[in-house]
């Protein structure tokens, strides 16, 4: 026993193999949550008094801000393993959460532009958490045009780790350095209107849908690590009879 | 002589050997400050007010033109190889490789940036600051941009990939030199700030070094 359950990650069959089972569940799981959270956020959820109906995109563009930022947390994770323990499967998950990372920052800067041109009347400001969303998704585009310039994949992998551990060191300072910036140039010039309180029946469904879109980023990326598994193991004697049985 | 002497000598040889390499970075620094009034105004007010912020970023890009290259003569004939068998850590070899870099091309163009403060008539307090902001500023950005050029050196397709992948890092660097940029033409005090870029300074020329001959050692070893 002891470090079996450790040392079993170490297999890419056994990983792809666990992972369809963990898939199928996140995704059941994930469907019920979204479904129950988006329609009662969107349908059931009471109207906003200052803004009205578009505030519904909060639940949204929350769950995505939230994800665009913990999955390059995530990212950094997976290189530190990938340089202590040399575990193969962690540069798998930087290469699919790289991926992802940047949907999902892209997802909340275009979710976020669309609220804002009814809101703010515009569709971008320099406000601070837009300037540092857009950082980001730059340092997920760095993330995956390194590893697609660099053909062999376990080097690719390592300076791409490299990348994100100097990145995540950078990124508080970068985040709390663009919230001075934006205080020193624009005094509250187009603030977030003041939000009040929110009542319970518009927070539940938020957390729920945060929980839901948590859980289909596993599915997303669970799905795109076993794709890339089966594309890097694919002379190995086990993907073969996979593929030729299929 | 020792070992760190005859690094910076052989520095010096090579750009003697090739003194375009030099004044590429500074020609270019010049030809877009000559752009800004052309695309903007020939208004002295106007570009007085923009031109410190110009002539940084200015700078910035022809420092990772500069850079963008740093390892790629000393990857392809051998050198690198070479370094990991001396009897110092490679980060100390990175670091005076760096600190060569840093003073025989990037001081030259921080020396030629009053000669652009003068074309946008930047006024004289403010072309002081920002001296000192570049020369204080610079060497985090080099080592950044070294990062960079050592993480694509093994890939001969990468084109400015280096440069694309440092620039968001330079957002805290950038910010803390236009505030004292703005400071400087309130009148107000500047210290403080010039105390966190310089902080800033510090602890990249510290830490990033390792990062760079982690990323060499892996473009010569293969997979160690």
């Amino acid at each position: 026993m002891g470090w079996r359950w450790f040392h079993q990650w170490g297999s890419p069959r056994w990983f792809y193999e666990r992972a369809g089972r963990w898939q199928l569940v996140c995704g059941w799981l994930a469907l019920t949550l979204l479904i129950t959270g988006s329609f009662w956020g969107l349908a059931l959820a009471p109207v906003d008094y200052q803004q009205g109906n578009s505030y519904r995109i909060i639940y949204l563009h929350v769950p995505v801000a939230f994800l665009a930022q913990a999955l390059y947390a995530a990212m950094a994770v997976c290189a530190v393993v990938l340089f202590v323990w040399k575990m193969k499967l962690a540069d798998v998950a930087m290469q699919s959460i790289a991926v992802m990372g940047f949907a999902f920052t892209a997802l909340s800067l275009i979710s976020g532009a669309v609220w804002g041109k009814p809101t703010w009347g515009t569709y971008w400001v320099w406000d601070a958490r837009l300037t540092s969303m857009l950082i980001l998704a730059f340092l997920y585009l760095g993330v995956i045009g390194l590893r697609a310039a660099i053909q062999d994949p376990d080097q690719a992998g390592k300076a791409c780790g490299i990348l994100v551990l100097v990145g995540v060191v950078n990124l508080p300072i970068i985040k709390y350095s663009v919230e001075w910036w934006n205080t020193l140039h624009q005094p509250a010039s187009l603030k977030l209107t003041e939000k009040p309180a929110m009542p319970a029946s518009m927070w539940v469904p938020l957390l729920i849908n945060i929980l839901g879109y948590y859980i289909a980023a596993a599915y997303l990326i669970l799905g795109s690590m076993r794709a890339i598994v089966l594309e890097r193991e694919r002379r190995s004697a086990w993907v073969r009879e996979l593929v030729s049985r299929a | 002589m020792s070992l760190e002497r005859r690094m910076l000598t052989r520095e010096l040889k090579l750009i003697a050997a090739r003194p375009g390499d030099i004044f590429k970075p500074m020609w270019f620094l010049m030809l877009v400050i000559s752009m800004v009034p052309l695309a903007l105004a020939p208004d002295s007010d106007l570009l007085s007010e923009i031109g410190s912020a110009m002539i940084w970023v200015a700078t910035l890009l022809a420092l990772l033109l500069n850079t963008e290259h740093l390892f790629q003569s000393d990857f392809s004939d051998g050198v690198l190889e070479q370094w990991l068998f001396l009897d110092r850590p490679l980060a100390w070899l990175v670091g005076l490789k760096l600190i060569a870099h840093w003073l025989f091309h990037v001081l030259p163009l921080i020396l030629i940036t009053p000669i652009a403060g003068i074309m946008l008539s930047v006024p004289t307090d403010v072309l002081l600051a920002l001296l000192v902001t570049l020369v204080i500023a610079t060497p985090a950005l080099t080592c950044f941009s070294g990062l960079g050029a050592a993480l694509t050196l093994g890939s001969s397709r990468s084109g400015i990939l280096g440069v694309l992948v440092m620039m968001p890092l330079f957002v805290p660097v950038v910010i803390l030199a236009a505030g004292v940029l703005i400071r400087a033409m309130d009148g107000s005090d500047t210290l403080p700030l010039l105390a966190l870029l310089g902080a800033f300074s510090v602890v990249a020329a510290t830490l990033v070094p390792i990062a760079v001959s982690a990323a060499i050692r892996l473009n010569i070893g293969g997979s160690n």
